[in-house]
């Protein structure tokens, strides 16, 4: 499916998270980050991240290294799923009261395939130099009490890679 | 445990004047700052706490969330009371002060003192706290002094709409009834959340408890520890009492059977009519001396009948004649007639019997062959069998010791 397919030269980013970093607000006792980003748990549509007192949701995480983003998936119910997503890169402690502050690096709004698995492509140059991105949910598709996210994928390259695998691929016959 | 920043928010308005606590609400409330900053910075050498004042010429934060219990306690002692608090500011201002705290890993906390009056509406209260629930702040409550204008009410409103998890926690202190620092030891906002408190919190508990004691004052739990605090102690605690329970009674039970024995031999000597005599109407001498003696033990006379009454729970034949006896007197006979029946026994039993068991070959044989390391067919054993029951029956036993000797 080309809709559903990532630019190429572009990787899951899940490996280098780092997760005792990760914080949520506003998620759900039960229903928390851990549902939408974690491999295994963020494949299962009945695990699902949700709001808990409004429909706003602020998810920040940190990269164990500099990495360039470049396209985002987010999957949700056609009714309660995000609509407009709000990502800041590089910006420490944010909180629902300055979310509205500073500049976004990139607003999205996610339609209805996007939240079937159709990937978002982000402002690529604004995304260069990330070494923590804080993703806000602002309101929902029907403007409902709760806000539910299935899956949050982040797709792009990292900065000064040097992949120990690839180096040990060179074959010697061939030289 | 729980890595935790927490905000504490002290009340020092005018309402802490009052000397209803002891020795005045501010001063109480001072300690219980002490023993909370001490507790939290203990359980994690990580967590962080700070303070801030609510009242006064507006909130003013004392001191950013630190490690440094130095600092907590020093800025406390320049405290002026004065004004009237602003609880929904001063908890706005703690969020925010935690919101910038260094360590992102630490859970956001922010304990309130409520001494004054609650002025904020409770709608107003109850968005402040969606607002501390929505950035995951939970939130303590210490409410004490002033209790109208539905204080209770609007603090358990802000209370529930913050509340996720069951982490966050409402304690009222009434005046007058405990020491706010005291009634804090016991409370989950002491001891964290169900984690059994850290090793801090449950000897300063105990070492509070037990000097609470000692004082006379009463502590309120058993044996002066807080059963939820220290559930073990509590538990060793309640055993070793019922050990010792159980060796008194044991100690009085035996006192009570030698008495009972030491009874019946009297009796014994008295003549066999005694028995027969309960049948008459009056005050027989048995019983007369029993009385006597009733006076005197009564306690442990009455111990030992019930024991006897249940040994001999099945010896029907006895009641016949003790059912017309009258009284006391006939629980005494019954239990001293048992108590020779089975002096008798004792007597008849032993070495007549186990001349008896001796002679009886094939007992004898079955015992050795269930013997580990002996055959019964082995020539010597036979030998010394054959002796045993050609030689006459004086001394049996000495002879069966001496086989065993032998063929081990």
């Amino acid at each position: 499916m080309a809709t559903t397919s990532i630019a190429k030269g572009q990787v899951d980013l899940i490996d280098c998270i780092d997760w005792s970093s990760v914080e949520c607000l506003n998620e759900k006792n039960g229903h928390t980050f851990t549902n939408a980003l974690k491999q295994g748990y963020r494949d299962d549509e009945s695990l699902f991240l949700e709001s808990d007192t409004d429909e706003e949701l602020l998810i920040y995480l940190s990269f164990t290294q500099v990495v360039k983003l470049h396209t985002i998936v987010i999957m949700g119910p056609s009714d309660e799923g995000p609509k407009t997503v709000k990502l800041f890169g590089n910006r420490e402690s944010m909180g629902f009261s300055n979310v509205s502050d500073f500049p976004p690096s990139d607003v999205i709004s996610l339609s209805i395939e996007n939240l079937e698995g159709k990937p978002v492509p982000l402002k690529y140059v604004k995304f260069q130099n990330v070494r923590s991105l804080t993703i806000f949910i602002g309101d929902n598709q029907e403007s409902t009490e709760a806000t539910k996210v299935s899956k949050i994928a982040l797709y792009g390259s990292t900065v000064e890679t040097t992949n120990m695998k690839e180096l040990k691929k060179i074959n010697p016959e061939e030289q | 445990m729980v890595l935790e920043a927490t905000m504490i928010c002290i009340d020092n308005s005018e309402w802490m004047r009052n000397g209803d606590y002891v020795p005045n609400r501010f001063q109480s409330q001072a300690d219980a700052v002490h023993l909370i900053c001490g507790a939290k910075t203990q359980s994690n050498p990580e967590s962080t706490v700070g303070v801030l004042t609510m009242a006064g010429k507006g909130v003013r934060v004392l001191v950013t969330p630190t490690t440094d219990l130095g600092k907590i306690f020093s800025c406390m002692h320049g405290v002026e009371v004065g004004g009237s608090a602003d609880i929904t500011a001063a908890v706005q201002v703690a969020q925010l002060a935690l919101k910038h705290r260094q360590n992102k890993n630490q859970r956001q906390r922010v304990i309130v003192f409520a001494g004054s009056p609650i002025t904020a509406d409770k709608a107003l209260l109850e968005v402040v706290g969606k607002k501390l629930k929505k950035n995951s702040v939970s939130l303590d409550i210490v409410s004490f002094g002033e209790e109208d204008d539905g204080k209770a009410e609007k603090l358990g409103a802000f209370l529930a709409a913050v509340n996720s998890n069951d982490s966050s926690h409402l304690l009222h202190v009434p005046a007058g009834s405990t020491v706010l620092s005291d009634a804090l030891l016991s409370s989950p906002i002491f001891t964290g959340d169900g984690e059994g408190g850290s090793g801090f919190a449950a000897s300063a508990a105990a070492g509070a408890a037990a000097a609470a004691a000692a004082a006379g004052g009463a502590s309120g739990f058993e044996f002066g520890v807080d059963p939820n605090l220290d559930p073990e102690l509590a538990l060793a605690l309640r055993v070793s009492m019922e050990e010792e329970r159980a060796r008194q009674e044991a100690n009085a039970k035996r006192a009570a059977e030698a008495a009972s024995a030491s009874d019946s031999q009297n009796a014994q000597t008295r003549s066999a009519a005694d028995v027969s005599m309960s049948e008459a109407a009056g005050v027989d001498s048995s019983a007369g001396v029993g009385q006597d003696f009733m006076d005197d033990e009564n306690t442990l006379l009455k111990q030992a009948l019930a024991m006897s009454m249940s040994d001999g729970a099945g010896h029907t034949g006895g009641d016949a004649t003790m059912a017309e006896t009258s009284g006391e007197d006939q629980d005494l006979a019954f239990a001293l007639q048992i108590s020779m029946q089975e002096a008798a026994a004792s007597a008849s039993g032993g070495t007549s019997e186990m001349n008896k068991v001796l002679h009886d070959q094939h007992f004898v044989s079955s015992i050795l062959s269930s013997l580990p390391g002996v055959d019964p067919n082995d020539p010597s054993v036979r030998d010394v069998l054959a002796s045993l029951q050609s030689e006459n029956e004086q001394k049996p036993e000495e002879k069966k010791d001496k086989e065993t000797d032998s063929s081990q």
